[in-house]
């Protein structure tokens, strides 16, 4: 038994001197000092076993058996290849059979020569060319283009309306021999087109005068009917049927001899 | 001292050969005594050396050099020892410890009487260190028979110094304790220094 005063002395690094003093005044501690000293003396003066000469050697010769990790990792691509000298093979074979981490990584790179080939499967060549990348365009590509061109010819045929004159005339008189296939094709193109816009636009104005004939016509028509009707007035108004009795808000109402027979719907 | 013992390190690691003979000339004796601790019998400390050793060149790129190597080279090697250790406690190696087994660790004397007390003084303590837990036994191996300091002590066990401190107390008590007890059984009225020194006839 102690009080724990020996031991508290001992955790602050205190002085032999210290816990005997205290080893003295204490009946509890007196004991176990002895003890403890007598614990370290068994200990003391033992003489460290001699390390044998020929241990020495082999132990200084353990580069030459094996390989750190580090090793195995610089000599693992060279087995994958089977390119390693013997002795780097003993080493390397060495170190896999201690060290379970490099076993593995060299049980996975070896083993990936030992693998089946996949077999392709009978579409997959049409597949890979029918899904060939489109080459990039250059500007010129994007000039020589049918659809720029036509577009581009549009252009010219709007600017070359505003200036006053009709496309498709220009390009009646241009020789079609001077023209690439592209630009002739636009032309074409242009040339119809202009052709069905104009006879487009013919027609809407064509259909418009009509209508706006026919509205003159059913103005001037409704214009000789009043005119009429006032004359008519004017003369008498003989046989003209009676007003209708108007409210004093102008609304319709009822004669007097007018009924109203109300039926109530009944179940 | 470590940024020493880390260009050391990487000399190893580089291949150099007479690197590799310095580390074992310096650390050598000191891991076989650790190893012969652990394992009193000679052999078995050899090839325990070995292992430490190889355990030590496989893993030189780990060592960062933030605490002595020695410290390093036994943690990278602790579980080996412990293994060992279990060992030869179930083989009863401690509990009944040969003449053979101690005589390594005796000085020569000149007196035989002294040498004979102190090779029966040995073997008691060894006794003693496999009666009580193994991680009190571990360190009073470490800090009283290879005569590690308390830093490198806990280095090698991952403990804090305070925690060491107060094991390698405990340890001791154990001991004494367990020697005690030992000597009580057999009847005997004498003090503990008495029972140690005439440990002759105990084991």
């Amino acid at each position: 038994m102690s009080c724990g005063e020996l031991e508290r002395l001992f955790l602050a690094g205190a002085s032999p001197e210290h816990a005997r003093r205290h080893a003295g005044g204490c009946t509890t501690c007196g004991r176990l000092k002895a003890d403890l000293e007598a614990t370290e003396q068994m200990s003391a003066g033992l003489a460290p076993p001699a390390l044998a000469p020929s241990l020495r050697k082999s132990l200084i010769e353990i580069p030459r058996r094996t390989v750190s990790c580090e090793g195995a990792e610089r000599l693992l691509p060279l087995a994958v290849e089977k390119e390693l000298v013997a002795e780097d093979e003993r080493r390397l074979a060495n170190h896999l059979s201690r060290c379970a981490a490099c076993s593995e990584a060299a049980e996975t790179l070896l083993g990936s020569r030992e693998l089946e080939q996949p077999v392709a499967p009978p579409w997959l060549a049409a597949r890979l060319s029918a899904s060939r990348p489109a080459k990039e365009k250059r500007l010129w590509a994007w000039i020589l283009d049918p659809k720029a061109a036509i577009a581009l010819a549009y252009a010219a045929a709007v600017v070359v309306m505003l200036l006053g004159f009709n496309p498709a005339d220009i390009a009646r008189r241009v020789s079609a021999s001077q023209l690439g296939e592209n630009t002739r094709a636009a032309v074409n193109v242009a040339e119809s087109s202009l052709t069905d816009r104009i006879g487009a636009i013919q027609e809407k104005v064509s259909r418009t005068v009509q209508v706006w004939k026919g509205r003159a016509g059913g103005y001037g028509r409704a214009a000789f009917s009043n005119a009429v009707g006032l004359i008519w007035k004017s003369s008498g108004s003989k046989g003209r049927p009676e007003e209708r009795p108007r409210n004093r808000d102008g609304r319709g109402a009822f004669r007097e001899r007018e009924t109203t027979t109300i039926t109530t719907w009944r179940a | 001292m470590s940024a020493e013992e880390k260009t050391l390190v990487d000399r190893c690691r580089h291949g150099e050969d007479d690197a590799w003979r310095e580390l074992v000339d310096r650390f050598g004796q000191k891991v076989y005594s650790v190893a012969y601790h652990f394992t009193l019998n000679r052999e078995d400390a050899e090839e325990l050396s070995q292992e430490i050793f190889l355990k030590t060149f496989e893993n030189l790129h780990r060592y960062d050099g933030s605490f002595p190597l020695v410290a390093w080279l036994l943690s990278v090697s602790r579980n080996l020892c412990i293994d060992r250790y279990r060992r030869k406690k179930r083989e009863k190696s401690f509990r009944f410890v040969t003449d053979d087994a101690v005589l390594p660790l005796l000085k020569s004397n000149d007196d035989p009487a002294a040498e004979a007390l102190k090779k029966e003084r040995t073997k008691l303590l060894f006794w003693a260190l496999a009666e009580i837990p193994e991680d009190l036994a571990e360190i009073l191996v470490l800090r009283d028979l290879d005569g590690l300091a308390y830093d490198e002590i806990g280095k090698v066990l991952d403990l804090p110094d305070g925690t060491v401190k107060s094991r390698l107390f405990r340890a001791r008590a154990e001991v004494a304790r367990r020697i005690r007890e030992r000597h009580e059984r057999r009847g005997s009225t004498g003090a503990f220094q008495t029972l140690a020194l005439a440990a002759g006839g105990v084991l």
